[in-house]
């Protein structure tokens, strides 16, 4: 489709159509199942080398129309050779497929490519003034000035900086530019818009703010955006779906909640912030849920590994601090869970909440109290619902090191 | 903390102080006299240059006669040595600088190229006389080359080319290559990113060596002996008459005075274009 250049002329030129249009058809986008909506990108067995190093290792990724697809992970996992590689910066040794829009991109230059990226450091030009950065994807598409600088005040207001057209890169602050390199991407109006960590610099609160704005305007454009971050909190709160990278190969890949309450294995739980995490021992299994022994303490959690639970396997265990549930002496055992006794430990207090330390048996567990009113001196006994418990495989020695 | 210090720390603390006071005053009494042994002759050069009877070292009256004599005079032939060193001195800037962009451009991205840019600089140590009797010697005697217009121009640019380059990568190495991506990734060709990211970017170097190349090749001497066969440039006409006749000298001090007037202008530009102010 944007083989020929003619055509990418029709496609960024459409002035008239508007952004409104464009918020319905995302409406209608949003509303089909994910599932159900065509395949704009399709990346099949990419590997990826930089002299020695192996920064991709036959990683496959799908994105559908009007998705929001994070991946996420460390530096070095892979994340942005897989964006840059996407982009058509870097061109990857090894790729079986790489279409948008189903057309082979394996040998198209990065500016013959339908889609734009907002990098991290934003990569405006200095030497031009806001508006002509904006502007600049359509000047090299041959659009009109007239035309051009019209749709580019368009982009800014869409990114409330309607009033700095104007204005010098060197005069905007940090959370502004940002805005300028979205709107500069999404002015040609791509097929896909891709984000390499586009919040990093910029200080705490402005991140949440934009975290939430960014969500606004992919329902408002209804573009696909891959985003690529190393914050767990950005992914859970914007995506539709994540991909957690990990040496250079997918670790898991799911919707925010299947990561955050389902990890595949330890090293996900850890990045995902899971607090416990223990060793333990398959006695029994029932449908999706997992009977185990740890430290001898009987107990139940739901199964988040790879292949199927084998009695007598070793497993890890994950459960989050405020999933934990507490007993006092006499309180009755909640029915069919088991109580682990233990007796609190050290408190750091947080204002929002209280991280304890309760010890047991099973060793130190971390529980996070949001009730001040909560008597912790009586404290007995600990339990989770089998639901807040992830049981995963014990890691291979491939994923270790794959891991570090 | 809040204790008042022990008075023997008061008092080092003095001594100190009044050692660092000395010595800033010996510093700054040495850098002016250096600034003013610079100056001084340049200054001089500039007062006796509107005086009526320059040789005498005194300024009995001021006067504009021998600025009037540089231009008007068939007596001196000053205007054919000036048009030569003006024009050298262009044709050398545009050479320089063009040759400076392609290859300064390149430089600071390649791996392992700090051999590569001393190679290229290190002309710049090279004595004069050594390079112009070398040149003269392998382009004339062993290849050939006739002497003239064009070896002249060789002769300039081997001299000028490291001091043009060297302000490229000033610049250029200031320069964010990941501006090309983002100009890659919007859409623009090859061509299109040469021409609306790195060429504005790079005006600054471009133009600061063009100044220079300009200046060093208006003012080159050493090499021009040996390359010039009958041309005759500024310098050297002003060298060959400031050793004959008595009677041009006057001259040359109108002809320095406006040659350094220039220089300064066209140093300043080219300085602030390279370490451009904040806006």
């Amino acid at each position: 489709m944007i083989a020929s250049p003619d055509h990418r002329h029709l496609h960024s030129g459409g002035g008239e159509q508007g952004w409104a249009n464009r918020e319905r058809e995302a409406e209608h986008a949003h509303s089909r199942a994910h599932d159900a909506a065509p395949v704009v990108l399709e990346v099949s067995r990419a590997t990826h080398r930089y002299g020695d190093l192996l920064a991709l290792d036959d990683v496959s990724v799908k994105a559908r129309e009007g998705e929001f697809l994070t991946l996420l992970g460390h530096s070095g996992s892979g994340k942005t050779t897989l964006l840059r590689i996407i982009a058509g910066l870097e061109i990857s040794s090894e790729v079986e497929r790489l279409t948008i829009d189903g057309e082979d991109m394996r040998e198209m230059p990065a500016n013959l490519r339908n889609c734009t990226t907002v990098f991290q450091q934003y990569a405006l030009f200095p030497h031009m003034s806001v508006g002509q950065n904006v502007a600049y994807g359509l000047k090299v598409r041959g659009v009109g000035k007239g035309d051009r600088l019209e749709q580019a005040r368009e982009a800014l207001a869409l990114v409330r900086l309607g009033n700095k057209f104007d204005r010098r890169i060197n005069q905007l602050s940090g959370g502004e530019r940002q805005r300028v390199a979205l709107a500069r991407a999404l002015v040609t109006r791509p097929r896909l818009l891709l984000l390499d960590e586009p919040l990093g610099a910029l200080d705490e609160k402005l991140r949440i703010d934009m975290q939430i704005e960014l969500m606004h305007l992919h329902k408002k454009v209804g573009l696909t955006f891959v985003y690529v971050t190393h914050s767990q909190e950005e992914a859970l709160t914007m995506s539709d779906r994540v991909i957690l990278m990990r040496g250079g190969k997918i670790a898991q890949e799911g919707a925010p909640a299947d990561l955050f309450d389902r990890p595949v294995d330890r090293e996900v739980a850890t990045f995902m912030g899971v607090e416990n995490l223990l060793e333990a021992r398959v006695t029994g299994i029932e449908g999706d849920q997992v009977a185990f022994e740890v430290a001898g303490q009987p107990s139940r959690g739901l199964w988040c590994g790879r292949g199927r639970p084998k009695v007598g396997a070793a497993v890890d265990i994950a459960v989050r601090a405020e999933r934990l549930r507490f007993a006092a002496a006499d309180d009755a055992p909640a029915e069919g869970h088991v109580q682990i006794p233990c007796s609190p430990g050290e408190a750091v207090y947080k204002g929002k909440y209280l991280d304890q330390t309760l010890n047991s048996k099973i060793g130190e567990l971390k529980a996070r109290l949001w009730d001040p009113e909560i008597d912790i001196d009586a404290i007995t006994g600990v339990w989770w619902r089998p639901n807040d418990c992830a049981v995963m495989d014990k890691m291979t020695q491939d994923s270790e090191v794959a891991a570090k | 903390m809040n204790a008042a210090p022990h008075p023997s720390f008061k008092i080092k603390a003095t001594t100190y102080q009044r050692q660092n006071r000395a010595l800033a005053l010996a510093a700054s009494g040495v850098g002016f006299a250096a600034l003013f042994t610079l100056y001084l002759p340049i200054v001089l050069l500039f007062v006796l240059s509107f005086s009526s009877d320059p040789l005498s070292g005194r300024v009995p009256s001021l006067s504009l006669e021998w600025y009037e004599a540089l231009w008007v005079s068939d007596v001196f032939k000053v205007r054919d040595p000036l048009l030569l060193s003006l024009g050298l001195g262009l044709l050398n800037a545009a050479l320089c600088a063009t040759s400076a962009l392609l290859v300064g451009r390149v430089l600071p991205r390649m791996k392992r190229n700090a051999p590569l840019i001393f190679m290229f600089l290190l002309p710049l140590l090279v004595p004069g006389i050594l390079l112009g009797a070398g040149v003269f010697t392998y382009y004339r005697v062993l290849i050939g080359v006739k002497m003239g217009l064009w070896s002249l121009l060789l002769a300039h640019f081997m001299w000028a080319f490291p001091f043009a380059l060297l302000c490229m990568l000033i610049v250029a190495s200031r320069f964010d290559a990941r501006l090309l991506e983002a100009a890659a990734d919007l859409g623009a060709s090859r061509w299109q990113r040469f021409r609306d990211v790195e060429l504005p970017l790079l005006k600054p170097g471009i133009f600061a060596g063009g100044f220079f190349a300009f200046l060093l090749s208006f003012n080159e001497l050493s090499r021009s002996i040996f390359m010039r066969s009958g041309e005759l440039t500024l310098p050297l006409y002003l060298w060959v008459q400031s050793g004959g006749r008595s009677a041009t000298i006057p001259i040359i001090y109108a002809m320095s005075t406006i040659v350094a007037l220039v220089s300064i202008v066209l140093v300043f530009i080219a300085v602030r274009m390279m370490f451009p102010k904040e806006r």
